[in-house]
């Protein structure tokens, strides 16, 4: 499938502090990437970088177009951004947060349209929130809300989702649940998904290939089988780590402890 | 869950301006004698329809602007006088009594300028500071500006004491009193009204033009963005509008406290937080509001141990103040005060 997304060169420095080195990565559309490195490694910067939040150096290609040339709202029509921790307000309802999905496509006055509201609804249904819809945020659970703002990405009807660890705060079986649902949507309706995670197994398992960040450079890239090894894991995270690989199943990575 | 549609919003501000108008009305009845009922004079239905009407208009002005800081600040203790704009105002309102100030200006320039658009130019200018000082490369971060605006209308309060103690010659009726806590000013000229109300009226507008974006925008900076919101414009287009209407409100009734505090609170216990509904519906609980509080110092001051008109912001102030708190202790769960 064509690249959605085409990055090269890119490089961001806040002051004389360099973030991003020359980062370059492709996103095609039915895949999950994983964005794995160490705090501090540069993904939520190269994730904020994308989106056009930063002045940056280099070429970011989206849809075959330069991010320069995109205008905010047509570029929210196409990628749908997940930061680490969404802002929320106690008091919203959770068709209220959905229905900000919509907001790229709202017109004068913020004026919905019936499209809205059917887009809504399926989100709704496709995350199993259609019965929590006038539920306040403070009133679910964490893994209930994180379902939710995933809907108000789902909602923006995007060709591509960034993803800033969407398992924080998540238990292990919520992150499971989350993994699974974006791995559903990335083979069954083609969105590309970049995700910026922590979980080298967890990545391991559902992304399609890995990229790693080291001092903000892409010391590797390919699928996690191959890229996961444990000299360039203790290079880049400083600990050692032991990568057990099984037949035909993911690598399982866990740091030595002992 | 319900979609927000032409008709809807069509019918929150009809519901918005039926719900003023029959305070508006209620308020028209109450006389400065203290006595209830329609007006047998014509000049005084005319003299009291106008006071209403000024009430409301300012009323409106600092509930929208109040709407408008508090989503686009993320700050729900936001206030329009925040960014300098009713210390601005009364400096300058003050300096343009000072008799060495009407000296050093031409007399025709001070034919044709009021105390009223004095004030507004100083709360105008008063704002541009606050913005100028806190951007840094055209962006402007919610918290500088909130330090900034503090700083200045400090500044603005010490200019005022310096030059009142320096001068003691000030006039007194409509003098720098009316500028330190503000009243309703029936002696304005119908140009002086018209010219506020034009501004609020097409601020009003703007405003709901804007409320989708900036329900977007309470979401914060990176969530904005990635919503297609273009943040740092809406937050300068969404300031200077707001702070001119301030600049209308103060500049003919100098600063009413808790108003542009309070309204937008109220309207989330009755619609929620969603911009594009609570701003009609806060605006028209500002404009009733402040009918409501008038009409309240115009039966006060028929009781004999009143026996003087308050300025308006006294009362609003005195009862904003602790119905404020009794709002929050009452709705700790339902009012946030985390911004987000």
């Amino acid at each position: 499938m064509d690249a959605i997304l085409r990055v090269n060169g890119l490089g961001f420095a806040y002051d004389a502090a360099e973030v991003l080195r020359d980062v370059g990565l492709e996103l095609r559309g039915g895949e999950l990437l994983a964005l794995l490195g160490p705090n501090g490694s540069g993904k939520s910067t190269l994730i904020r970088a994308l989106l056009g939040m930063l002045r940056t150096r280099g070429t970011i290609v989206w849809l075959g177009r330069d991010l320069r040339r995109w205008r905010r709202r047509e570029l929210a029509r196409q990628v749908a951004y997940l930061p680490q921790s969404p802002a929320w307000e106690p008091q919203q309802t959770v068709g209220d947060v959905l229905k900000l999905g919509r907001a790229p496509y709202w017109g004068p006055f913020g004026i919905e349209s019936e499209d809205d509201l059917r887009i809504v609804r399926e989100v709704a249904d496709l995350l199993e929130l259609g019965k929590l819809l006038q539920r306040r945020l403070d009133e679910i659970s964490g893994g209930q809300r994180q379902r939710v703002f995933l809907g108000r990405a789902l909602a923006q009807r995007p060709r591509a989702m960034l993803l800033d660890e969407p398992g924080t705060f998540l238990d292990l079986r919520h992150q499971v649940y989350v993994l699974r649902l974006l791995r559903e949507l990335v083979t069954e309706q083609g969105i590309a998904v970049l995700m910026a995670s922590h979980d080298l197994t967890l990545s391991a398992a559902f992304a399609d290939r890995v990229l790693v960040l080291h001092e903000g450079r892409v010391v590797a890239a390919g699928p996690a089988a191959q890229v996961l090894e444990p000299g360039l894991l203790q290079q880049v995270y400083g600990v050692p780590m032991h990568v057990l690989h099984r037949p035909g199943g993911p690598p399982i990575v866990v740091p030595d402890v002992s | 869950m319900t979609r927000w549609s032409p008709t809807r919003a069509i019918l929150t501000i009809a519901l918005s301006l039926a719900a003023w108008l029959i305070v508006a009305v209620a308020c028209t009845l109450v006389g400065s004698s203290g006595v209830i009922g329609w007006p047998t004079e014509q000049f005084i239905a005319i003299a009291r329809r106008e006071r209403v009407l000024l009430a409301s208009l300012v009323g409106a002005a600092l509930a929208s602007a109040g709407v408008v800081y508090q989503a686009i600040l993320r700050n729900p203790l936001a206030d329009p006088y925040l960014l300098g704009a009713s210390t601005g105002a009364s400096l300058s309102a003050y300096l343009w009594q000072c008799s060495f100030t009407t000296t050093l200006l031409a007399s025709a320039t001070a034919q044709v300028l009021s105390q009223q658009t004095a004030a507004f130019v100083g709360a105008c200018v008063s704002v541009a500071i606050v913005l100028v000082l806190a951007s840094s490369r055209g962006r402007l971060e919610p918290i500088t500006l909130l330090l900034v605006g503090v700083i200045v209308n400090a500044v603005n309060a010490s200019v005022f004491l310096l030059v009142n103690s320096l001068s003691r010659e000030m006039p007194g009726s409509g003098g720098p009193l009316a500028f330190l806590v503000g009243g309703i000013n029936p002696n304005l000229t119908p140009q002086q009204f018209r010219a506020a109300a034009a501004l609020v009226a097409a601020a009003l507008v703007a405003m709901l033009y804007l409320s989708g974006q900036l329900n977007v925008a309470a979401l914060g900076e990176s969530e904005s963005q990635s919503l297609g919101v273009h943040i740092q414009r809406l937050r300068w287009v969404a300031l200077i509008i707001g702070s001119l209407v301030t600049a209308a409100a103060v500049s003919v009734s100098g600063p009413i406290g808790f108003i542009g505090l309070v309204c937008p609170h109220l309207g989330r216990l009755i619609v929620g937080g969603d911009t594009r509904r609570l701003l009609p519906v806060a605006t028209a609980i500002g404009a009733a509001l402040l009918c409501l509080a008038d009409a309240a110092t115009r039966l006060l001051a028929a009781q004999p141990s009143v026996g003087t008109a308050l300025p308006v912001g006294v009362l609003t102030s005195m009862l904003g103040g602790p119905f404020f708190l009794l709002l929050l202790w009452r709705n700790r769960r339902r009012i946030n005060l985390g911004g987000g």
